[in-house]
């Protein structure tokens, strides 16, 4: 077992450069890269009419769309290119964004405490409100509590997360004014005191965190419920109450732990959520987070950005799946990966 | 049909039916999706039944008619509302659909702009879109749409996500280390990416996008269906077939297959709303169908735009929550039948 | 000595590698110096300084360099107008007027000019500005290493030659001989302060966020990344009393503040953390702004009619592509769209028919063509004339076969409904319009690739005169990465065109500008669609606005810098009154203003 997952690690360095390898070709394919870019700002014109003029125009001669194709590092073949790059990403080295010239490194580092607030307090509350939630559907299935509740669960899941944020924002921030209308902190944070700065963040962070837990508690809590259900009809449950222990006894004895596998199956994958954060919650909320800078250095071409992005959000999901493995291995020792079964 | 034949299944099915919420459900359902699929006799520009001069028409899945079919001066489609209007008793009737609009008609009305607000006497019952098109139709194609590619998209990632799955918690070694690192790099390639490039070549179409989903999708199912199995071999009776000679094949289709099926089938429901779900998003993002194909997405999108227009918002999250709350209690429903123990507590 | 060496690549650069006539060594004594310090003002002298303006971009800038990668977005204009030129032009009259340069004059030769320097100009750190910085100016526009080869083009081929005959004189040559005052514009170059630049390969990156001297009126005073950026007004600022500069430019600070997505940025306008808010969508104007805070007076609406350049926008139509060559077929096309219905029902009414390609440049403009006019009578005329005179099952017409499809590019979500709206009513002319929507960058390299049938987009327009060669010329035909992407290409327009970019007299000129409009016209490759002659605006009541609201060429009019900007100030007794009303509930007189002081006749 041990050396199954060990093996499991190395198999991270293949699979991380098959990953990177891939997505690096692709940013090649996509058409309109950084250069058509410069180009597109330069010359197209908006509605209304201005006396104004931009220099550019006219067109380029080769050897300058060279010289841009060689800043941009288009000039190179793809797989040199690439060697060049992956050189540096063992140095630690992301390179620099094309667009802010700053190292991807530290534009990304930046927006780290804000997407891991936000990934984290998710996750638990997710967790904290799904599993009892599942539990006690489970427990008392087709009660009006278990009808009512996947009515609300399902409410949620429908609702797409940007509608609930929208929503809530004009109705909490802009009719009401009771939250602030989005960031992370106010302007002056910095000359809070300690329970001002607190609350400051509290306030800022109830309508986000509302749009992006509504659409999250579905799955897990169904999860829970249905293999709760599975473990509380096995054999092992009437030994439990032949032994003499009441029902929520046996229930947190023995049925509780293995139901949660299906549970902790999705946990390892939910790692790299953390740094994932909707671009669309992080657009109408205003925070500066790590979906936004990657859906952003997506629709911009900012291709330095999104391969660091991916060498960052692809190591933690090779290692969240180990994780899930180790979790299913932990809460389900009759579960042995890697030796062979078949005959 | 032995499959109904069979006593488990019988079972089952009755048991689908003393869950009644699932049942109604189920129904309530299907009469929907067989309603969208007539989605032209609900709502349409074109008449369902004219009568003129004598002849019959069925405008609606014949040839295009124009004015000069029936003495108008234009030579092009003729506006049946119209006609219906003009149409004096001799010359002969026509019969409208319940929403007499197509989904792509923009219909204006003096005096105002669109958005329309939701009104009787327009008969755009629940209003129009920013440019004039009826909600209501394009509430009932937008669902066929959406619908139809949902279930497509399912019948696709369980085939390559059950299989493969299987295959790799079955066999174990070699098989299921490749394909993970298979799977594992495909669920790291951004998705948007490839939409992008697709959309340079050619305007993604439905097939394209249902293709490009399948390609992405598969990926989780069978990552659960890996998990599925390899809990399922570990059993004693996994071991006892084995131990009885049974082969490979028989052991996945007669044990293995039936005993996971249970967990995969808990996750239809949210295969089937996440099938439509993302195929809204991506409408919403502008990367979906091509405009102007009658889409959620899009409507969902002129809706947050346009928030004093309730009704275009209203219209769509209302439809979104009934439709996914319907498939979630079927998912319920279709899981307790499955179940192989009843629900007996020991109290 | 650094200097010295740029005038002498300078001057190395115009004699040997362009041939034409360097600039005189010593300044001609024959100049006849101009200035205009007669024309009216257009600010306000009750105008009061202080307070601080809000607004907002919705993306950050990426960096605040004037030119290289990235200097060309949103937040561009804040940092561009904060540098002033030697001649603006007046907003009003459009006749020059003294910034940089106090005195101008120009060469007997038809394209130098020279130009006094005002010896009050000041860099923001104090130092002066003098003729070497110009010298300085023209070496950097040349700079490889700053990346950006469209100022190196302008500035080698366009810009000829500069030289320095004092610190307070240069003398600047062009290409081409221009009418005069065209002369000033397109011949002109920006100081670059030289003790604040290393130009070296590392530039671009090492310049990107460094604040550089600037002669405008603000320098930026606080950067947060994310979030805002401030700017303050400098204490004394060495134009504060100049003639055209007197009285503008009054908050003390201006914040820009980032907020990503418009309909949230209203959300700020509502509850009074922004100033001002443009109002130019429909959907804005009509639906969003109404309510409590504009009935009750505390904000007012405005919406002002201008008289600039209008932007190329419409229907671009590749000439390659078939059945596009056949002009029939683009004739029928441009009478199969029905441009004034899209005009009354998503535009609300709000937006005008675009009659020709090139609007609102004053006498240039060929005021007597009409774009052609929606007509299926016509439109079948033309195809018929094209031998696309059977329909199919599908009422689409069908020649030999095949059905008359044409794939429309765009790029902006925001105009799908216009687009529907004109493929639903071109089918009734039989012609089968496919929407491609594809984000701006694929969008603008297909069409730079001519791999499109037709474009629907719109170019920047601006200029005094309108541009043919780009658009027109045979020369960029045929060839990827041009303007002129309907690939049009006519001997009769090539010849016109030619003269027109070698005309010196206006008359003439403006003669040529007519003929060739009418060719494009004829031409049938570009369908114009709508223009927007106006700006609408919301605003606080206690922001203020001089009695003639903005200027002739004010294209926002709570533009806090630029040349026809910042007319407005804070009034913060008003602001005082107006948010105590508002806590009280009480009513104030509404604001709705309407000026059509330069409404263009039709």
């Amino acid at each position: 077992m041990t050396g199954y997952f060990v093996r499991r690690f190395l198999l991270i360095i293949p699979t991380f450069i098959g990953i990177t390898l891939l997505v690096f070709a692709i940013t090649r394919v996509v058409p309109g890269g950084p250069i058509e870019r410069l180009m597109t700002q330069i010359q197209l014109g908006g509605e209304t009419g201005s006396l104004e003029r931009s220099q550019g125009g006219g067109t380029l001669s080769d050897e300058q769309m060279e010289e841009l194709k060689r800043y941009y590092g288009f000039d190179k073949p793809m797989l040199s290119s690439y060697a060049i790059w992956l050189k540096k990403v063992l140095q630690f080295d992301l390179g620099l964004s094309t667009r802010y010239q700053d190292p991807v490194w530290q534009i990304i580092k930046e927006r780290f405490p804000i997407s891991i607030y936000y990934g984290l307090t998710t996750l638990i509350l997710t967790y904290a409100v799904c599993i009892p939630l599942g539990l006690a559907k489970g427990m008392y299935h087709g009660s009006a509590l278990d009808s009512w509740s996947s009515a609300v669960v399902f409410l949620g899941y429908a609702l797409p997360s940007y509608v609930i944020g929208i929503a809530l924002i004009s109705m909490f921030a802009g009719y009401w004014d009771i939250f602030p209308l989005g960031g992370f902190i106010s302007d002056n944070y910095d000359e809070l005191t300690l329970w001002g700065k607190a609350s400051d963040i509290f306030s800022h962070s109830v309508l986000p965190l509302i749009a992006y837990l509504a659409g999250s508690f579905a799955v897990t809590t169904l999860m829970m419920k249905n293999s709760l259900m599975d473990n509380l009809s096995a054999d092992y449950m009437r030994t439990a109450t032949a032994k003499g222990l009441s029902r929520s006894e046996s229930v947190r004895g023995h049925a509780l732990r293995n139901s949660l596998i299906p549970v902790a199956t999705s946990f390892g994958s939910n790692i790299s959520l953390l740094l994932g954060g909707s671009f669309l919650i992080e657009t109408i909320f205003n925070i500066d987070g790590i979906g936004l800078l990657g859906y952003e250095a997506i629709i911009e071409r900012d291709y330095p950005i999104v391969m660091g992005i991916l060498v960052i959000s692809s190591l933690l999901y090779l290692l969240g799946n180990i994780l899930s493995d180790i979790c299913v291995a932990l809460v389900d020792p009759r579960i042995r990966f890697g030796e062979r079964s078949g005959s | 049909m032995t499959l109904f034949k069979n006593p488990v299944a019988k079972k089952r099915w009755q048991r689908f039916r003393q869950s009644r919420r699932g049942y109604y459900s189920a129904w309530i359902l299907l009469g929907l999706t067989l309603c969208s699929f007539g989605a032209e006799m609900l709502a349409n520009n074109r008449a369902l039944l004219v009568v003129h001069e004598g002849k019959v028409h069925f405008p609606i899945y014949g040839d295009v008619l124009t004015g000069k079919d029936f003495g108008l001066d234009y030579n092009y489609e003729v506006n049946y509302r119209e006609l219906k209007k003009s149409l004096s008793n001799k010359d002969g009737w026509l019969i409208m659909p319940p929403i007499p609009f197509g989904p792509l008609e923009t219909d204006l009305i003096a005096g105002d702009f669109p958005p329309h607000a939701p009104s009787v006497d327009t008969r755009h019952y629940l209003g129009t879109d920013t440019s004039g098109r009826d909600v209501a139709a394009r509430l009932i194609y937008g669902f066929r749409t959406a619908i139809v590619f949902s279930l497509l998209l399912l019948v696709f990632n369980y085939g390559a996500g059950v299989a493969i799955g299987c295959m790799m918690g079955f066999w174990g070694g070699a098989f299921d280390l490749i394909f993970q690192r298979i799977i594992e790099i495909w669920s790291n390639i951004p998705f948007l990416y490839v939409i992008m490039i697709v959309a340079s070549v050619i305007t993604p179409g439905f097939w394209t996008l249902l293709f490009i989903m399948a390609f992405f999708g598969w990926t989780s199912m069978t990552w659960y269906m890996r998990t599925a199995t390899y809990k399922e071999v570990a059993r004693d009776y996994v071991m006892a077939a084995r131990a009885l000679g049974a082969s490979g094949p028989r052991i996945v289709f007669r044990h293995i297959l039936p005993n996971s099926v249970s967990t995969l089938v808990t996750f239809v429901p949210f295969s089937v709303a996440s099938g439509i779900t993302s195929l809204t998003a991506l409408d919403y993002l502008g990367f979906g169908l091509p405009p102007p194909v009658s889409s959620w997405g899009e409507l969902l999108k002129q809706g947050t735009e346009n928030l004093e227009a309730l009704w275009l918002v209203g219209s769509v999250v209302v439809a979104m929550t009934v439709i996914l709350m319907l498939v979630a209690y079927i998912g319920e429903a279709i899981r307790d039948a499955y179940d192989p123990r009843k629900f007996s507590f020991y109290e | 000595m650094r200097n010295l060496v740029s005038i002498l690549l300078a001057t190395f650069i115009c004699v040997f590698s362009l041939d034409v006539k360097a600039l005189p060594e010593t300044l001609p004594t024959d100049l006849v110096w101009q200035t205009n310090v007669s024309d009216p003002i257009f600010a306000d002298p009750n105008a009061k300084r202080g307070g601080r303006f809000r607004t907002f971009v919705t993306t950050f800038p990426l960096t605040l360099r004037l030119v290289g990668p990235d200097s060309n977005g949103s937040f561009a204009g804040y940092m561009r107008s904060n540098n002033l030129s030697l001649v603006g032009i007046h907003p009003d009259t459009l006749k020059p007027i003294p910034e940089l340069a106090t005195e101008w004059a120009f060469g007997s030769d038809g394209h130098t000019i020279y130009f006094h320097l005002d010896p009050d100009a000041r860099w923001s750190d104090g130092t002066p500005v003098t003729a070497d910085d110009f010298v300085y100016g023209l070496e950097f526009m040349r700079s490889k290493y700053i990346l950006a080869p469209w100022y190196n083009n302008y500035f080698s081929e366009i810009i000829t030659g500069l030289v320095k005959y004092d610190d307070h004189t240069i003398g600047i040559e062009g290409a081409t001989p221009k009418p005069q005052n065209e002369m000033l514009f397109e011949y002109s170059v920006s100081p670059v302060p030289a003790h604040f630049h290393k130009l070296d390969e590392n530039w671009v990156r090492d310049y990107n966020w460094r604040i550089e001297p600037n002669t405008g009126p603000y320098l930026i005073s606080e950067i947060r990344k994310g979030k805002y950026i401030e700017f303050t007004r400098k204490k004394d600022w060495w134009a504060n009393d100049k003639r055209y500069f007197k009285y503008r430019y009054n908050p003390d600070h201006i914040r820009v503040k980032l907020i990503r997505d418009l309909n949230i940025a209203y959300q700020y306008f509502r509850k009074g953390e922004l100033d001002t808010f443009p109002l130019l969508m429909p959907r804005f104007w009509h639906k969003k702004a109404t309510g409590d805070i504009y009935d009750k007076g505390y904000v007012g609406k405005i919406k002002f009619y201008n008289d600039v350049p209008q932007p190329i926008s419409g229907l671009f139509l590749n000439e390659d592509a078939t059945p596009l060559d056949d002009i029939n077929v683009r004739y029928a096309i441009a009478h199969a769209l029905n441009v004034d219905k899209v005009i009354n029902t998503v535009l609300h009414g709000d937006y005008e028919r675009l009659e020709t390609a090139h609007d609102g440049f004053g006498d240039y403009t060929n005021s007597s063509i009409r774009a052609r006019k929606f007509d299926l009578k016509k439109a079948a005329e033309y195809l018929d004339k094209a031998g696309w005179s059977e329909r199919g099952d599908d009422g689409i017409r069908v020649k030999n076969g095949v059905p008359l499809r044409v794939r429309i590019t765009y790029y902006n979500s925001g105009h799908n409904d216009r687009l529907v709206i004109l493929a639903q009513e071109a089918r009734k002319a039989g012609i089968d319009f496919q929407l491609q929507l594809l984000d701006a960058s694929a969008a603008f390299k297909q069409i730079m690739e001519n791999k499109h049938q037709a474009a629907w987009m719109g170019w920047a327009g601006g200029g005094l005169s309108p541009r043919y060669w780009e658009f027109y010329h045979s020369d960029n035909a045929h060839k990827p990465q041009t303007n002129n992407v309907t690939n049009t290409d006519n001997k009769a327009l090539d010849a016109k065109i030619m003269a027109y970019r070698t005309a010196t007299e206006k008359e003439t000129r403006v003669k040529l500008a007519h003929e060739l409009e009418q060719m494009v016209h004829d031409q049938g490759s570009f369908i114009p669609t709508f223009k927007v002659p106006y700006t609408r605006e919301a605003f606080w009541r206690w922001i203020k606005l001089p009695p003639n609201h903005g200027t002739r060429t004010s294209d926002a009019l709570f533009d806090p810098l630029g040349g026809s900007g910042g007319l407005f100030w804070i009034d913060a007794e008003e602001q005082e009154r107006t948010l105590e009303a508002k806590d009280d509930g009480d009513s104030l007189p509404p604001i709705n203003i309407t000026d059509k002081t330069w409404v263009i006749a039709p």
